[in-house]
């Protein structure tokens, strides 16, 4: 399902960014709110590598805060589906030590749509 | 209390700082502080509406309320936090009142998530309490308006 976008202020990409789900899509709501430039994907990171030097695996986290110098990860996944993700975050973290990452869970989510009044039902 | 006010006062001694609490939620929180710093100082309000607030309408983008009533042009602020989370309002606040010229500005807050935080550059000086992942109620804060006439805090059980 396509998601009707609004025109961002503070997005600072060069595509018009394609969420995966609804929560991105708050997400970038509440950052463009507050003023606080974001990127939607810019990067991808590569995980591993086979003996030729293809990628085997990759990440490509959701957002990048170029004033923070951060990226965060939304998944709005339970708790128990997001041991996968939890390990390629690990991945990352190892093989590049000075990127900042944030995951931010379900649980997380929820807090601030409580906080902000988010609609994350869908 | 008493601790955050009389390092505050230790700090801004002779200086006649600027309270600034950002409503509702850390009226109580203010006025109690207030009391617990026993230095000159003044006491301004600012609010701002929150995001998904009734009645914005269309894309939004955060505006403020109310606005100071004092000139903080050359002021010592200290902005007064009931809770900072994410970091996003208290970030707005201080690029905002940065464009007034003031002295400095740092921040008192009540209650601190720091591992939840997107926005790490703000001048969090005093911390009342680091506390876990959990909804607080009473002492200023609400759901929906309700119980900030509590007189304490209350972890709300959902």
């Amino acid at each position: 399902m396509e998601l009707e976008l609004p025109v961002f202020r503070a997005y600072r990409g060069t595509e018009p960014p394609r969420f995966a789900s609804p929560a991105e899509l708050e997400c970038a709501k509440v950052l463009d709110y507050y003023d606080v430039p974001w990127q939607y994907e810019p990067r991808t990171f590569v995980l591993e590598e086979d003996a030729e030097g293809r990628v085997t695996e990759a990440f490509t986290p959701d957002f990048y805060l170029p004033e923070q110098d951060l990226y965060v990860e939304i998944t709005a996944m339970k708790q128990s589906l997001v041991t996968r993700k939890n390990r390629k975050l690990r991945k990352l973290r190892e093989r590049y030590p000075d990127v900042r990452i944030k995951l931010f869970y379900r649980r997380d989510l929820e807090r601030l749509a409580q906080h902000f009044r988010l609609d994350l039902a869908s | 209390m008493h601790e955050l006010g009389a390092e505050i006062a230790r700090d801004y001694a002779g200086r006649e700082p600027v309270l600034v609490a950002s409503l509702k939620a850390s009226v109580v929180f203010v006025a109690d502080l207030s009391r617990a710093i026993p230095i000159v100082h003044a006491l301004d309000f600012v609010e701002l509406a929150g995001y998904g607030s009734a009645g914005m309408g269309g894309h939004q983008q955060i505006r403020v309320l109310k606005d100071l009533d004092l000139d903080v042009r050359g002021r010592d602020v200290v902005l007064v936090e009931d809770v900072v989370d994410t970091g996003l309002t208290l970030h707005y606040l201080v690029r905002t009142l940065e464009l007034r010229r003031p002295a400095s500005v740092a921040a008192v807050t009540l209650l601190d998530r720091p591992y939840r935080r997107l926005v790490d550059d703000l001048p969090v000086r005093y911390v009342g309490f680091v506390v876990p992942d959990e909804l607080f109620v009473g002492y200023g804060f609400d759901v929906d308006e309700r119980y900030r006439e509590l007189p304490d805090l209350h972890l709300l059980n959902l």
